[in-house]
């Protein structure tokens, strides 16, 4: 068994998991944190996507034993009880999702992007989510949404 | 093959279920209520105020929020994981399943075979699949056991452990080649499993009066759904002797009939309960490992969860369609095309699944948007050792439309037309009628042409 202390969403969490266990897995059957999706387990979709230290991953490639004393951020750490994430927001209003099933992953590969520039370019923003597959909307709300999400984190819109 | 006698027994006891319905309705009926009904005719292209408003999905925030329930996201205390052991050989007689070894195994709960199965098959239209492969094996992906264990690695060790002997058979895979029938992929049964003839006017006059004829084989690949969200179900026989099954199945009802024919048990004990479906595209409307996941529940005594891996999704799950168009079109020198004869073979894979509906739609749709007087068109659906194709967005109207605007292009080449002015000339107008005879009304096939033109301004590419 593998023994991990990490931050999650803020708050500090331990587990003791079999070594194989990807942190997928130790965010979903260990912590009950579903809003990580697992669509493939080899790195391709990108519905797994949480902000490791800062930085977008894959949780389906990653060890849950590498994230020891490291701090990840999923999708269920953006909106607070009182309001949504302005990216979130901005996903619900251009109705950017339709099943849903890839929404978490892009949406943290979006924070992941805005984190670091606040202002991208249409083309970073593709970039971006290069890693996220999505098989019903053809991204175009996606990067509508990333962009007025990117206004109001910039102050330059009021949020709606 | 024992598949007739199957189907039979499903003739059988739907009527059983229908009369056990029957003794539990009232002896009388009050009247319905009559509510006066209007007919609402709307203005042919009329449009709802609905039109450019600005709409948000009423699902979209638990979405976002990660806080959607799919059925990997539902965890019920006990519950075990499902794996299945895969035949990886397209064509067999399975001669032994040995499970000894994997049933043996520490963690695992039970094991699974066809035999159990009460009525081992299933299908939307032809009850041809087993749920487990007993007997033979049609395609690679099928499944030969299925094994519940405490975690899903143990579950696809255990898997590793069942031993299976198999008399391997001569395989067919092209559909052309199927149609021979030497090989039978479900003998006695002819490999051609579902035909269609769609006949108008006089071909052989049309083809006299066309200036050029036109031959074409167009053919499309096989396409996974590729939903982002793997086919998901969990089971739970309850010890009333009823069965709840959360699925990702997109057709609930359907399902329910064809599960409560595989268990052999009347459809009120069973429930579904339809999730949220992460995508689905046609490629979810069957059920696939329900029944086993019901009768390792009951085995158990525990609620059972299987998730198919992607590679399961590609494999076991349906596909679309691969075609092979052959279209012969008589044209005279001015574009209007006089006759059109057209011949479709669609590779169906191991089982029939919605190809007659598939093959339905692409027969109707074969000749395109256009005002054909003298045609003649032909599907044949085949049976062959690979993957099941079945429901994929459009039910075969993709593949034929990829094969008649390819020779459309072709004959505007040829003849020197402006591809958009051939179609102008040939295309479906208000009235118009379809090649089985449909009077067609808001016909509005060259006003979309015309402004799908101006729009990416066709002329000025210098086309
Ligand atoms: S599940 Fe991690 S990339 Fe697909
Ligand atoms: S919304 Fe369905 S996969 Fe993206």
């Amino acid at each position: 068994m593998t023994d991990v202390t990490l931050t999650i969403n803020g708050e500090e969490r331990s587990a003791s998991v079999p070594p194989e266990t990807s942190l997928l897995r130790l965010l979903r059957d260990e912590f009950y944190l579903t809003g990580s999706k697992l669509g493939c387990d080899v790195g391709d979709c990108g519905a797994c996507t949480v902000i490791v230290d800062g930085l977008p991953v894959n949780a389906c490639l990653m060890l849950a034993g590498q994230v020891d004393g490291r701090d990840v951020v999923t999708i269920e750490g953006l909106a607070t009880l009182e309001d949504l994430h302005p990216i979130q927001k901005a996903f619900e209003e251009f109705a950017s999702l339709q099943c849903g099933f890839c929404g978490p992953g892009v949406i943290i590969a979006a924070k992941g992007l805005l984190d670091r520039n606040p202002d991208p370019t249409k083309e970073e923003i593709k970039d971006a989510l290069s890693g996220n597959l999505c098989r019903c909307t053809g991204y175009t709300k996606m990067i509508e949404a990333v962009q007025d999400a990117a206004r109001i984190l910039r102050g330059e819109k009021e949020a709606a | 093959m024992t598949d007739d006698v199957k189907v039979a027994d499903k003739t059988d006891s739907l009527t059983d279920l229908k009369e056990t319905d029957e003794d539990l309705r009232l002896p009388s009926v009050v009247e319905p209520a009559h509510f006066p009904v209007e007919t609402i005719d709307t203005e042919a292209r009329h449009q709802t105020p609905a039109v450019g408003q600005r709409a948000t999905r009423p699902d979209g925030r638990l979405h976002g929020l990660g806080q959607t329930k799919y059925i990997d996201d539902i965890t019920f205390p006990n519950m075990l994981f499902a794996k299945m052991k895969r035949a990886g050989i397209s064509s067999a007689l399975i001669k032994s399943i040995d499970t000894s070894e994997a049933e043996a195994m520490p963690g695992v709960a039970a094991v699974l075979t066809g035999r159990e199965i009460p009525v081992n098959s299933y299908g939307p239209s032809y009850q041809d699949q087993p749920v487990l492969a007993d007997e033979r094996v049609f395609h690679a992906g099928d499944p030969v056991a299925a094994v519940a264990a405490v975690t899903e690695q143990i579950a696809e060790e255990a898997c590793e452990r069942i031993k299976v002997e198999y008399e391997p058979l001569e395989p067919v895979y092209d559909p052309v080649e199927a149609m021979k029938d030497e090989i039978r992929v479900h003998p006695p049964h002819s490999n051609i499993y579902a035909t269609k003839r769609i006949k108008k006017g006089d071909l052989e006059k049309g083809f006299a009066e066309a200036d050029h004829i036109f031959e074409g084989v167009y053919s499309t690949q096989m396409i996974e759904h590729v939903p982002l969200e793997p086919h998901a179900s969990i089971a739970q026989w309850d010890p009333n002797g009823r069965v709840t099954l959360w699925s990702s199945l997109g057709r609930i009802t359907l399902g329910r009939a064809d599960i409560a024919r595989t268990l052999d048990m009347p459809i009120n004990k069973i429930r579904i309960v339809g999730t949220i479906v992460g995508g689905n595209f046609g490629g979810k409307n069957e059920i696939t490992t329900e029944p086993a996941l019901a009768l390792l529940s009951r085995k158990t005594g525990r609620p059972v969860k299987m998730v198919y891996t992607r590679e399961e999704e590609f494999i076991a799950s349906t596909t679309r369609h691969p075609f092979i168009m052959e279209y012969k079109t008589g044209v005279t020198k001015d574009g209007m095309i006089t006759a059109r004869k057209v011949r479709l073979v669609l590779d169906g894979g191991a089982y029939c699944s919605w190809s007659e509906t598939t093959l339905g739609k692409a027969c109707i749709l074969s000749a395109g948007p256009y005002n054909i007087e003298n045609l003649l068109a032909e599907a044949y659906c085949m049976y062959t050792n690979k993957t099941m194709a079945g429901a994929m967005r459009g039910f075969g109207a993709p593949q034929v439309c990829f094969a008649y605007e390819s020779q459309m292009d072709e004959i505007a080449h040829k003849l020197g037309i402006d591809p958009l002015e051939l179609r102008m000339k040939n295309a479906f107008h208000e009235g118009s009628a379809s090649p089985t005879g449909q009077v067609l009304q808001s016909v509005v096939v060259k006003d979309s042409l015309e402004k799908a033109a101006e729009r990416f301004g066709w002329k000025e590419d210098g086309q």
